[in-house]
């Protein structure tokens, strides 16, 4: 379900960058829209803040129909220490506006985007597009947690697709 | 030619500490940039370059590793200031917290460990040493 993912965070990263374009990350020197896959990146301790840490954690066959249909569940973790400029007073709001950004990204319609296969796709390469499509349920926000001076919050979200022939 | 790096007294009192404690040389592994656009490397299909850029004089602050039952085994490493200045002015780094953050693990004797916190051992608010803590491999932590 390679694809799937891939194609889900791609979806999730070009609507957080359109909802709030000044959320950027710095990864590895290079600027990026502030959301990434941790199981992607080299391991980072502590991991960073404002930005958005997409981790894939459950995955179920929902039916064994000819073309299966498959449901993963996709952890969005963030956190925020505030800015140093309101000496952080201003944290609570800050992870505010990352719930609002989050929830106008997953809830805007459509609610799917046509999977796609970046297997192939490089610099000026495009990915090949697929016969069917990925969609997902709303997004659930779990209780804030207090980590010293940072807020944390993860969001679960069910992300459905069909296993296509060839698939991996 | 002038060297673009200022050494303290105290950095290069650290130096000779740290050769006649038989100060060692350590690899430090550096993940090449990020290639701006490129979704490959964001996907984990592309994996970066890494370079092994050698630090010396180094010595483990105690020979022992620290080992307990629950947690894998942790080596502290101190870490000649000089040399560290140098690596952070020559690859363009803002400061030696950042480099340290940035890099991938430390090689010592073909063994990856990584770097879970790096502390600048100062006097007068110049650094002399570097403090880093390292454990061993996840694969080796079961």
């Amino acid at each position: 379900m390679q694809n799937a993912k891939d194609t889900f965070y791609t979806m999730l990263q070009s609507r957080l960058a359109a909802v709030n374009p000044s959320r950027t990350i710095v990864v590895r020197g290079t600027v990026r829209p502030g959301l990434l896959v941790e199981e992607n990146e080299l391991p980072s301790a502590p991991p960073p803040t404002d930005c958005f840490r997409l981790c894939w954690t459950k995955l179920q066959l929902v039916s064994t129909s000819p073309l299966p249909l498959v449901a993963m569940e996709c952890s969005i973790a963030y956190a925020t220490a505030g800015s140093a400029g309101n000496a952080a007073m201003d944290r609570g709001r800050m992870l505010a506006a990352m719930d609002g950004e989050l929830f106008a990204a997953l809830s805007v319609e459509p609610r799917s985007a046509p999977k796609l296969n970046y297997s192939g796709a490089g610099v000026g390469v495009a990915p090949t597009a697929l016969s069917t499509s990925v969609f997902w349920a709303d997004p659930v926000f779990g209780p804030v947690i207090v980590n010293e001076e940072r807020l944390e919050r993860t969001a679960t979200v069910q992300v459905y697709a069909y296993r296509e022939a060839g698939e991996l | 030619m002038s060297d673009p790096v200022s050494v303290t007294p105290a950095a290069r009192a650290a130096d000779t500490l740290l050769r006649s404690c038989g100060g060692r040389q350590m690899l430090l592994r550096m993940p090449a940039p990020a290639i701006a656009g490129d979704l490959t490397e964001q996907l984990g299909i592309a994996t970066p370059r890494f370079q092994n850029i050698p630090l010396a004089p180094v010595v483990f602050r105690k020979a022992r590793a620290v080992v307990s039952e629950v947690r894998p085994a942790r080596w502290e490493l101190l870490v000649s200031a000089t040399a560290v200045q140098g690596v952070v002015t020559s690859l363009g780094y803002a400061s030696a917290s950042v480099l340290f953050h940035d890099a991938a693990g430390v090689l010592l004797d073909d063994e990856l460990l990584e770097i879970t916190s790096a502390t600048a051992e100062q006097v007068f608010g110049q650094p002399y040493a570097y403090r880093l803590v390292l454990v061993a491999p996840v694969a080796d932590k079961n």
